[in-house]
């Protein structure tokens, strides 16, 4: 029962992701209605609480009531205007000037400004638990510039930071936050957003969202009624989906293909795009993991395919070790660098880095250096994730043909997180706790910039592994000073050759946006050929564009 | 007069002693609950932003353990069950009143429900030994309930919702209705309960056949029943007011029991059924360490068990004088 959809819940509650709208999908203008059901296990009742900042129930009301002033799509880094009609860099990058779109209305009438933009910025600096995305670690000052403009300024450049504060911040209204006594503690029952919907009604088992009839896009939305049921566990929500009772879903389904696409063959679709890796994290303070030729050995002695398939059922697949992730930056990939490394599994060539590194076999079988310690480790991970446990099976598995003895402990996710922050651990399962971005560079910067980590015993909220290199901070440091690119993408190689030759982390899966969709009475679905969007109903907040795409099919 | 002091005194001592190891217990979890907050956000947020949290949800983590249990006493006393950290902000006694209608309407309808029955079952079972329906019945319901719960529920789920399309599929009402008083609205929770309280009736029925239909046996062999036949009775009233009610004696306490354990819900028959109780509820307090919510929910659980006993006690004195002179 327990599965990955509890991590993908993790991840929505601060998740965002995002999309760019300024698509196809309709030359007729489609005729309004329909009551569309999402389906997506969210492992808890509803509180009925709107608060775009409780990570918890972030997710039922970012991009829907509260929106972006960017939608920048996760998954192609398409940005498309939403509440600021354009944005505009200072030359030497640390200056970000938005224009605010006019003639907006709050759901309640008022009408929406810039005041509304410098307000959410200042209250997040005001009360850091409602900075998510830690967007004050950059920023120093936000500000008001005539009657339309809002100037951000930065520290020192950082351009990629576009993403947190354009896409991820959900604008809330002055006139009402503003009476708050505290906004990080408010129970919201009677959202005012600019979004596409308004709150119809919430119960502890269901949300239903009404159509804005104000709202700024002319026409839009199509869909008269969406419903949010509470799922308190996978298989409920599964049997809900597969019965043709919900059209969008959200989440891992065992065997889908019997158990959801032979249901309705016609209708029935799902995609999986990945989103982030599924690591091996590397205690790199600790030996031998602060020796470059033992993690190279761990990375020639997986056979990540066969994770992929054994572990993953193969809808997860396999990573490679730069860390970028294809199909959806395969832009970014530097295909000679991987080529050459050629990392797949092979025994002989781990056994033999091993061995340079000064270990030997013995008796047992298991590699051990010249005083005797035996290349023996326990790798953490979170209790309940089966398919994780049978992808550690596999690794474990592998690693044996190299000498290398792997135990996996399963620890509470409280637990696991708070070791793996800490650097409480040899090797760690799992992926990143902050969130994907639109290129390589988040999640990159994410595993191995040593900005993002800690000394051991304190809270890191990047590069859990401790791995410390100058060279490639700085690289993240340039890629963050440039809007070029093409300069983008050779510093992106840079880092990539980084991960290829030092091994600090191993990717060993992809993580993928669980998406099952049915096309039986609406179209204008997020597709592999149209991937306007992020399409789970968890990317936030990119679940507003697919619901501003939907349309009603037939009568 | 005295057993009922007694049994007051009783009744007493053990909520105390509850009370205590309710406290006690959330904190000798591995974990707490400033880590499961610091989780929650993915570490982004500043030690100071933790701290400042833990303020807004009550927890003293600075606090002498001593300060804490008296405070705790204190608050609870009060009915101050303090704000539930995994469906923050919302307080403690707000979530759970949201989820124990539900749950005491399902698991307590049938548990009633399954002791009746169960009672009935057992009693006319062993009134008619070696008949027919004695050789079918507890037989049947006693290999049931030795399934696991959720296996059942999963059966028939899939039979009656998925396949048959009877009943709907999950929820305690229809989707988007609202909680009203209307005779629609009583319809879709009885269809929306009917095959979760299925689930439980057949599969606790058994326990009670069994026990009912045994000690009914003894009882049918005393002289008193001798003599009620001997007397020429009605077949009924030796049954019901002579046999039965000295049998189900020791089965009222145990209904009893169970029922004070309806307040924990059923948590697999809740999973299954997607129907919002407070067994779920309970599930999820333990895996985010969520203290204030947990103790709540093991207190209520106590309290219902302990008074559930009393008026067990209470109910023995009425139908068994001797428990009565005993004292």
């Amino acid at each position: 029962m327990n599965s990955r959809r509890l991590l993908a819940g993790l991840l929505s509650t601060i998740a965002l992701v995002s999309a760019a709208c300024g698509s196809s999908s309709a030359a007729v203008q489609p005729k309004v209605g329909g009551v569309l059901t999402i389906d997506n296990e969210s492992g808890t009742t509803w509180t009925c609480d709107f608060n775009p900042y409780n990570g918890a129930v972030t997710g039922l009301s970012a991009g829907i009531f509260y929106e972006p002033l960017v939608y920048d799509n996760l998954l192609s880094d398409q940005k498309t205007p939403w509440l600021a009609t354009s944005w505009d860099w200072s030359p030497d990058n640390t200056k970000l000037t938005f224009t605010i779109r006019q003639g907006v209305k709050w759901s309640d009438g008022q009408p929406f400004s810039a005041d509304d933009v410098v307000f959410t910025f200042q209250q997040m600096k005001k009360y850091p638990a409602l900075d998510l995305q830690s967007v004050w670690s950059v920023l120093t000052d936000v500000s008001k510039s005539g009657t339309d403009k809002v100037v951000m300024t930065f520290g020192s450049s950082a351009i990629p930071y576009f993403f947190q504060i354009a896409d991820q911040v959900s604008i809330v209204p002055q006139h009402i936050w503003s009476t708050y006594s505290d906004p990080t503690t408010q129970k919201v029952d009677q959202p005012v957003g600019t979004g596409p919907f308004v709150l119809g009604q919430c119960t502890a088992q269901n949300i239903r969202y009404d159509r804005n009839t104000s709202y700024w896009q002319p026409g839009k939305p199509y869909i008269q009624t969406v419903n949010y049921p509470a799922f308190t566990d996978n298989d409920p929500a599964n049997q809900f989906l597969a019965a043709g009772q919900a059209q969008w879903g959200g989440q891992y389904i065992q065997s889908i293909d019997t158990a959801y696409i032979a249901r309705d063959r016609a209708h029935n679709h799902y995609w999986f795009p990945p989103i982030d890796n599924i690591d091996i994290w590397f205690n790199t303070t600790r030996a031998p993991f602060d020796k470059k030729a033992v993690r190279q050995a761990f990375a020639y002695g997986i056979d990540r395919d066969s994770v992929s398939k054994k572990g993953e059922t193969g809808y997860e697949p396999a990573g490679n070790q730069t860390g970028v992730l294809t199909p959806t930056f395969n832009s970014w990939l530097d295909n000679d660098a991987v080529k050459k490394y050629g990392y797949k599994f092979d025994a002989a060539k781990a056994t033999s880095l091993l061995q340079g590194a000064g270990f030997t076999k013995n008796s047992s079988g298991i590699m051990a250096d010249s005083s005797g310690h035996t290349l023996s480790f326990t790798i953490i991970t979170i209790a309940g994730y089966t398919d994780w446990d049978a992808s550690l099976q596999v690794i474990a598995d592998n690693l044996k043909q190299i000498g290398v003895d792997l135990t996996v402990k399963d620890q509470n996710s409280n637990d696991y997180f708070n070791n793996l922050f800490t650097g409480n651990f040899d090797l760690a399962y799992g992926s990143l706790s902050t969130l994907p971005g639109p290129t390589p560079y988040y999640e990159l910067r994410n595993s191995i910039d040593s900005v993002t980590s800690a000394d051991i015993g304190q809270t890191a909220s990047g590069d859990y592994g401790r791995y410390k290199n100058s060279a490639v901070d700085t690289l993240f440091d340039q890629f963050g000073a440039t809007t070029d690119s093409a300069k983008q993408h050779s510093i992106l190689k840079q880092i990539e050759g980084t991960m290829l030759e030092d091994v600090p982390v191993i990717p060993v899966t992809e993580g993928v946006a669980w998406y099952e969709w049915s096309t039986k009475s609406f179209g204008g679905w997020p597709t592999p050929d149209d991937p306007y969007a992020a399409p789970a109903p968890w990317n936030l907040p990119d679940w507003e564009v697919v619901l501003l795409h939907l349309y009603q099919t037939g009568s | 007069m005295w057993y009922l002091v007694r049994r007051l005194e009783f009744f007493i001592v053990t909520l105390w002693a509850a009370l205590t190891v309710n406290f006690l217990l959330p904190r000798l979890m591995p974990g707490s609950p400033a880590e499961a907050l610091l989780v929650r956000f993915h570490g982004h947020v500043s030690p100071q932003a933790v701290k400042a949290m833990e303020v807004a949800l009550g927890i003293h983590t600075d606090q002498s353990v001593v300060q804490q249990y008296l405070e705790y006493i204190g608050n609870t006393l009060r009915g101050e069950l303090g704000v539930s950290v995994s469906y923050f902000p919302l307080s403690v006694a707000t979530v759970v009143m949201q989820a124990l209608p539900w749950t005491v309407g399902l698991v307590g309808t049938a548990t009633v429900i399954a002791f009746v029955l169960g009672t009935l079952i057992g009693m006319l079972a062993a009134w008619r030994r070696g008949g027919l329906f004695d050789a079918i019945l507890p037989p049947v319901f006693i290999v049931i309930s030795a399934f696991p719960y959720f296996w059942i529920a999963l059966f028939c789920l899939l039979i009656f919702s998925l396949t048959l399309n009877w009943f709907p599929l999950g929820f305690a009402y229809d989707l988007t209705s609202q909680i009203n008083l209307s005779w629609d609205f009583v319809g879709q929770v009885i269809a929306h309960a009917f095959l979760p309280a299925l689930t439980i009736v057949i599969t606790s029925i058994g326990g009670w056949i069994l026990t009912m239909r045994n000690t009914m046996i003894t009882t049918l062999a005393e002289d008193y029943v001798k003599m009620a036949r001997a007397k020429g009775l009605s077949p009924m009233r030796i049954m019901f007011m002579y046999a039965g009610r000295n049998a189900i004696l020791p089965n009222l306490t145990g209904f009893a029991m169970s029922l004070g354990f309806v307040i924990s819900g059923a948590i697999l028959v809740e999973i299954v059924f997607n129907y919002p109780g407070l067994g779920f509820m309970l599930l999820q307090a333990v895996d985010n360490e969520d203290f204030a919510l947990m103790q709540a929910l093991f207190l209520m659980i106590t309290l219902a068990v302990l008074v559930a006993v009393l008026f067990a006690d209470v109910l023995t004195a009425v139908l068994d004088p001797r428990t009565r002179e005993a004292g």
